[in-house]
């Protein structure tokens, strides 16, 4: 019988399945604290900012807790997570120049 | 012997490999090289290195880079053993807290990883460093550069559409990787300007956004050349933000027929920064970007190519800085 040929695997795992899985929504926004979280690329704040006024014209909404990035090019700071995660209800973010 | 650590797979023969390697999303598109235990052992040894040793992270994606997915990528890429210790330094620059992969591997910008060679160790592998030298022929810069790139997307998760979110993405993303053409002047090379001893060698990864030529066929003067060089740049502008700071860098490629005019009339590179730094950082004219240089050295000079054409490439940078790391 012919050996047979090994090959290795070269990742660092499989890849999470994430094809059409989308955090829970909530019902309502009213009443809800909305996260705005900028990514300092081109007038991304002053966007967020007239998308909050919409949603406050429209809903119930009680509160911002607006996120600008301390760089265009890293992550929020954990302290801004935190905010996040602790205090938001929804959050708003988007990608792109 | 060193012990590997990575999930086996089993099959008839090497095409069957490569197709189910390919069903797999692990290549680039292109046929690969198989990854067998032997294969990889070799370079692992070529390099000196244990199969865990480490050689970066990716903090925000919990990955940790070894010597292992260094070389089984390489001998993907179809590398040859004498290689890997180019390789590893191209992966452990790439990954340097400021050479920010996470960023320039995810931008929608599609930003491609030049890999850049100095020393000895260009002569002893052949990397072309002359005529043709961005382009495909040359065994050892084609597989470098994309012996990377297979890291970038199999260990570090960069795969179109997951954590690659390139827009158009680039063909410099299948390898990008030249060495510099350190015979062809006096020039000091790009890896001692930056701190390392003359006769040693390594490696300088750029983040590259996009890449633009800088042509001037009738400047006969350093000056002409130069004023040229500085209104490509001045024109596109360059990126950066406040965590980078003032490390950000350009890549100018200075071919033979630009050259000649700064070596004939004794100008080094350090001449050539000193004379276009004015020009950089003068107040910004309407139709320019902003260069966001920190200070001349942020400019890197690089000789390379071949004659005929009076041109000098300009690699703009992404959010990063350019890292070299030396070829032990």
């Amino acid at each position: 019988m012919a050996a047979r040929l090994i090959g290795l695997d070269p990742t660092s795992g499989p890849l999470p399945d994430t094809t059409g899985k989308v955090a829970p929504r909530p019902s309502s926004l009213d009443g809800a604290v909305v996260g705005l979280v900028a990514n300092g690329l081109g007038e991304a704040e002053a966007f967020l900012s007239a998308l909050y006024d919409e949603l406050v014209n429209t809903h119930h909404i009680t509160a911002a807790i607006p996120v600008v990035k301390s760089s265009v090019s890293v992550p929020p700071e954990p302290d801004d997570w935190q905010r996040l995660t602790e205090g938001a209800t929804v959050a708003i973010t988007g990608f792109g120049g | 012997m060193t012990v590997l650590r990575a999930d086996r797979l089993e099959y008839d023969d090497a095409l069957e490999l490569i197709e189910d390697y390919h069903r797999r999303g692990w290549t680039d598109g292109l046929p690969i090289v198989p990854p067998t235990p032997e294969a990889v052992e070799r370079f692992l040894g070529a390099a000196g290195l244990e199969a865990d040793a480490v050689l970066g992270t990716v903090p925000t994606r919990e990955v940790v880079v070894t010597a292992e997915h260094a070389a089984i990528n390489a001998v993907m890429a179809g590398c040859l053993p004498e290689y890997m210790p180019v390789v590893v330094a191209a992966v452990r620059a790439h990954l340097h807290e400021k050479a920010n992969c996470h960023s320039t591997t995810g931008t929608l910008s599609g930003a491609s990883q030049l890999v850049i060679i100095n020393g000895p160790v260009r002569a002893e592998l052949g990397v072309a460093c002359t005529a043709g030298c961005f382009g495909p022929g040359f065994r050892p810069n084609a597989t470098i550069g994309r012996a990377l790139r297979l890291v970038i997307r199999n260990v570090c998760r960069s795969v179109p559409g997951f954590l690659d979110r390139a827009t158009f993405s680039s063909p410099l993303r299948y390898s990008f990787c030249f060495g510099e053409d350190e015979e062809g002047s006096d020039w000091l090379p790009l890896h001692v300007e930056r701190g390392f001893a003359p006769g040693s060698s390594a490696v300088t990864v750029h983040s590259v956004m996009y890449m633009v030529s800088s042509p001037d066929y009738t400047s006969r003067t350093p000056e002409g050349v130069l004023d040229s060089l500085a209104r490509t740049i001045r024109r596109q502008g360059t990126a950066g933000d406040r965590w980078l700071g003032d490390g950000t860098n350009v890549v100018a490629v200075i071919g033979p027929e630009h050259r000649r005019y700064l070596v004939d009339a004794g100008w080094s590179k350090a001449d050539a920064r000193e004379y276009l730094w004015p020009k950089l950082t003068a107040p910004q004219q309407p139709g320019e970007g902003k260069v966001k240089l920190g200070h001349p050295e942020g400019l890197l000079l690089v000789a390379a190519g071949g004659p005929g054409m009076a041109e000098t490439w300009v690699m703009f940078p992404h959010l990063a800085w350019a890292i070299t790391e030396p070829v032990r």
